[in-house]
């Protein structure tokens, strides 16, 4: 099935009104190649948490993209989201994540570490959101080194969701000590799941993006 | 060096752009990319295979940090 063509990665991640600091403190606003980063996180969170509704499908496979290294893999990601369907998508989501015990993958960061969940690594990662104030709501029980959650974690930092925009420097040991060690191996297992597809272009979207990220952040030693 | 970090701030932006990075800039309308989870929550399920499985629910509160 197409869908609309010929959105542009610009036009569908310019979204949102850029972030605007609370406390009346006076932040500067990241460049664009740096909300970019936000953008993407944000949307591996997003098709992470939940299976794409029909009009994030519809957008996906609508993009139109450029000849850079995360242009390809976007290609890649909207050629799948053209082949997806509504019910092929949830279903893949079901067997990749939920399953009948449980999916074909497990995406916590302590599982991926330690080969168990809610040990030490979330531990860990609890101390840092403490400390970066960031916490979940009151009612929730599933444990925050959830894949969507720590993507989305990063993305709040780099955009100032949670109040200003973190430094590199911040942003950087997040992103080392609690998605480096393990997400590059998710994203890619994602890619070679038996049950992906579609999520086959999320896994190496994801795969790329990270290495991206870790060459990028050492070059700010 | 005093410019050291002036270069790598240099280095890091150049290399985002020319990963594909930069295309961000200079866009007027969008679809979302970023708050997704939170915005999906209100949504009613749509077409016939769309399931909004337990964990996924949770999942939705569990995204609002």
């Amino acid at each position: 099935m197409r869908w609309a063509r010929g959105r542009t990665l610009t036009e569908l991640f310019a979204a949102e009104a850029r972030p605007s600091p609370r406390n009346g403190e006076v932040a500067e606003t990241p460049p664009d190649e740096e909300l970019f980063r936000a953008r993407i996180y944000g949307l591996l969170a997003r098709l992470l948490a939940a299976p794409p509704d029909m009009p994030l499908l519809a957008s996906l496979a609508g993009l139109t993209t450029d000849n850079s290294e995360l242009g390809h893999a976007f290609a890649r990601l909207a050629e799948a989201a053209g082949a997806a369907t509504l019910p092929g998508v949830a279903e893949e989501y079901h067997d990749l994540f939920i399953g009948l015990t449980r999916g074909e993958l497990l995406p916590y960061g302590s599982y991926y570490l330690t080969g168990f969940l809610n040990e030490k690594p979330l531990a860990e990662l609890r101390e840092t959101l403490g400390r970066l104030a960031v916490a979940r709501a009151a009612d929730v029980k599933e444990p925050e080194d959830h894949v969507a959650a720590v993507c989305e974690v990063i993305a709040g930092l780099i955009d100032g969701s949670y109040g200003t925009p973190q430094p590199l420097s911040v942003q950087r040991g997040f992103f080392e000590t609690h998605m480096a060690p393990w997400i590059g191996r998710f994203f890619a297992d994602l890619e070679g799941a038996q049950a992906a597809v579609f999520y086959a272009a999320v896994g190496r979207l994801g795969r790329r993006f990270i290495e991206i990220e870790r060459a990028a952040f050492a070059m700010d030693a | 060096m005093a410019d050291r970090p002036e270069r790598n701030k240099a280095k890091r932006r150049d290399f985002l752009r020319l990963v594909g990075l930069g295309s961000l800039a200079g866009a007027a309308t969008a679809v979302t990319g970023g708050k997704a989870p939170e915005a999906q929550a209100e949504e009613k399920p749509q077409g016939a295979g769309y399931r909004e499985t337990p964990h996924v629910k949770k999942y939705y509160d569990t995204a609002k940090f």
